[in-house]
């Protein structure tokens, strides 16, 4: 059966791609709104007392340093944590990974068109680990033209979707093992929904990852279509759950959540209270 | 055993105290009851910290309890806000409940468990700076979870017992307290060798001297006067206290106290004109003026509210006063309250700075500064202060203890602390300096403990009194 948007419906690729995309959008937006409504309905004026000025000065680095802090406590304290939680998952998986993987970028371009500016500007990653080391292995010159067509240039040694999907991999499987030891531990704050969200960031890596190998799974020696279909379908399928899950979950954090707080603190305490 | 000696109106207060408390019983439906009406009064600000944390966990380390136990990061002590959260307010809560960490206490343990929670937390603030999502968990833990617990009659005594005597206005009928009141005025103004200010109607400067200043350090409540007299300003001070140390019940998280009290400190403010009011109290006092105040009155109170660190630095660079340079190696440890809470950081250095060429920071300054671990009521759970306050008050100290549970949960919480002010005296000891100067009786009284029970010989001096020594 043809969609009216095109392609048919008749596996999961499709129902993933002309389906549930916009079944996993509208839950996001009216999740999104419920979730900013219930902020705003609980907003109360009151009489604040006069800020200490310390100056613009003070105001920028406070601001600076009220995103920076954190990180540079997490180093000293937690360095295994941040090299998993914040430079596997975090740098190198959410912000590369998700949106400038070639893959990716050619995807969200066809649901939001001005989105093949990065294609354009060649601010995308390559897929291969392959053909991005060839960018300082091969001896034909000059490399980046041949095998990358991006503004990276021998970066993508390390930035492409190979290498960072087997970080992020790392990464979660991490934090998963984290939470599993905490709750061994009898912590009151490890939560059922963090296995289920971290679980599916996984399924998606793991799915992702496996589809862009074009993984046989069966013996033949030819490709699967259907299986690779299969298996991307899954990995989209993720992704739009993840999306339509993202205001019910920790994934929030992103949208709203971490900025929010972040400029929360620096207005009330380096702002108001003028700590520098 | 109750004295008979105390005035009929301190010992209703006593008794009032006493009727909050209740360390044994359980009763569902208030607690229902507390956790619906506590919730119900969230704002945008708390439900982002209720509904945004990650439990990602990194705030932990930052917490001066954490090392006494993982169960004690700020993270895991403030979840159990959010699971009554989660049960009371969200659909998915109420409807999947513990497969959603969504649950209410239901018996008397859980409300013991809860009430330890609530004292291994200082409100210091280091989880807020250092939290990715900027969550103050202190605030969950202090602004919820304290007034659950203390409502439903987990409250030490001792704090029930002060929270009722300064809401009630009869601390200064308990005959030894007025007199160390009047003991130290009176030898403030032999060191002033002139009558004191009291009272003085449109003053510059009005001294805010509560009864747990003059209790706790008598030499920075002389000194900041002798500070105020050499400058030539026109000041005054209370002739008596307004109160003990307001708002105590801020403390144990009787808001509606903490409003009172701060209402009627204004009120008797106000009404002599000053222009300014000086704070010697760095700790809890200081960021309750200063900020909090406004919020309570619904409008900025008819005068600025300075710490008496700030009016010192103000006075140096106008050159009012003058201080000897010594070379003493001193530093500055920064209330939590002061500095992570309401922003002073900088002020009591330089002034410190003026004062000595000795002075050195501590390794952990400043917005990262060390809790001491007496915050947040903590200073107050230990036997010597329950034996020293029932001392004053002419009661027995067994007055002040509800009973062998809350003896048993008193010398938990000391032993707890000891651990906590381990990293606090280490911070000292690396700094190499001789002399600790800071601003708060609990960190005072918290530092000085922590240093003798690990070996180290210091001496911790309030700032105002540091610099009146200096005076030239």
């Amino acid at each position: 059966m043809v969609e009216p948007l095109g392609g048919s419906a008749g596996d999961i690729y499709s129902f993933a791609v002309y389906r549930f995309f916009w079944v996993a959008l509208a839950i996001f937006v009216f999740g999104s709104v419920y979730r900013l409504s219930k902020l705003v309905l609980r907003w109360r004026r009151v009489v604040k007392a006069e800020p200490r000025r310390r100056g613009a000065g003070a105001a920028i680095v406070g601001l600076i340093r009220t995103f920076l802090d954190p990180i540079i406590f997490s180093i000293k304290t937690k360095p295994y944590d941040f090299l998993a939680g914040m430079v596997a998952l975090h740098l190198l998986g959410v912000i590369p990974l998700i949106f400038l993987l070639a893959h990716h970028v050619v995807f969200f371009a066809y649901w939001f068109p001005p989105y093949r500016l990065i294609a354009e500007k060649g601010i995308w990653i390559p897929l291969s680990m392959t053909t991005s080391t060839l960018e300082i292995t091969s001896p034909i010159y000059p490399a980046s033209t041949h095998f990358t067509e991006t503004i990276w240039g021998p970066l993508v040694v390390i930035l492409n979707g190979d290498l960072l999907a087997l970080l992020a991999i790392l990464g979660v499987t991490f934090k998963l093992g984290v939470k599993v030891m905490e709750q061994a531990h009898g912590l009151q704050h490890v939560r059922w929904s963090d296995y289920f969200s971290l679980g599916l960031l996984l399924f998606i890596l793991v799915t992702g990852y496996a589809a862009a190998r074009h993984h046989p799974l069966t013996d033949s020696t030819t490709l699967d279509v259907a299986q690779y279909r299969t298996l991307l379908g899954l990995h989209i399928l993720g992704a739009e759950i993840l999306l339509a899950i993202t205001p019910f979950s920790k994934f929030w954090h992103f949208v709203f959540g971490y900025w929010y707080g972040k400029l929360h603190e620096w207005y009330d305490v380096r702002l108001q209270k003028g700590l520098v | 055993m109750m004295a008979t000696q105390l005035p009929p109106k301190v010992l209703e207060a006593i008794k009032e105290g006493l009727s909050k408390v209740d360390w044994e019983g359980f009763d569902k439906s208030k607690v229902d009851a507390l956790i619906a009406e506590i919730l119900g009064k969230v704002d945008a600000v708390q439900l982002h910290y209720l509904e945004n944390c990650v439990g990602c966990a990194a705030c932990a380390p930052a917490c001066p309890y954490y090392v006494v136990g993982e169960e004690y990061g700020p993270v895991e002590k403030a979840e159990h806000a959010r699971h009554m959260y989660r049960k009371e307010a969200t659909i998915l809560g109420k409807l999947l409940g513990p497969l959603l960490n969504a649950k209410k206490p239901s018996k008397a343990e859980h409300l013991d468990m809860l009430v330890e929670l609530v004292y291994r937390c200082t409100n210091c603030g280091a989880c807020y700076v250092n939290c990715p999502f900027g969550i103050d968990s202190g605030a969950l833990i202090k602004g919820l979870l304290a007034p659950l617990v203390s409502r439903a009659g987990r409250i030490p005594v001792l704090m029930a017992v002060f929270e009722a005597a300064e809401r009630k206005r009869v601390f200064m009928d308990i005959p030894a307290l007025r007199q160390i009141w009047q003991d130290v005025m009176a030898k403030a103004e032999q060191a002033l060798g002139k009558p004191l200010p009291y009272d003085k109607e449109g003053a510059d400067y009005y001294l805010m001297v509560n009864l747990a200043d003059a209790m706790f350090y008598p030499g920075a409540v002389i000194g900041a006067m002798r500070i105020l007299d050499k400058a030539g300003v026109n000041w005054t001070l209370p002739k008596e206290p307004l109160a003990f140390r307001p708002p105590i019940g801020a403390v144990v998280g009787f808001g509606d106290s903490a409003r009172e009290v701060m209402s009627f400190v204004n009120e008797s403010i106000e009404k002599l004109r000053p222009k300014n009011v000086v704070v010697l109290d760095g700790g809890f006092v200081y960021p309750w003026m200063r900020f909090q105040l406004p919020k309570v009155l619904g409008r900025r109170p008819s005068y600025k509210v300075l710490h008496i660190t700030e009016l010192v630095v103000q006075l140096l660079r106008e050159g009012r006063i003058k201080l000897r340079r010594t070379d003493d190696p001193v530093t500055w440890h920064d209330p939590c309250q002061l500095g992570r809470r309401a922003g002073v950081t900088k002020e009591p250095v330089e002034a410190l700075r003026a004062a000595s060429s000795g002075f050195r920071l501590l390794p952990h300054h400043g917005a990262e500064s060390y809790c001491c671990g007496g915050g947040g009521g903590i200073g107050c759970l230990s036997m010597q202060m329950i034996e020293m306050m029932a001392k004053l008050m002419g009661v027995d100290s067994s007055m002040l203890l509800s009973g062998e549970k809350e003896k048993e949960f008193i010398l938990k919480t000391q032993e707890a602390w000891s651990i906590a002010v381990k990293r606090k005296i280490d911070d000292v000891k690396k700094s190499g300096a001789k002399t600790v100067v800071t601003a708060c009786p609990v960190c005072m009284h918290s530092i000085e403990g922590g240093a003798k029970l690990y070996g180290l010989d210091i001496k911790v001096v309030h700032f105002a009194e540091y610099i009146a020594e200096r005076l030239e």
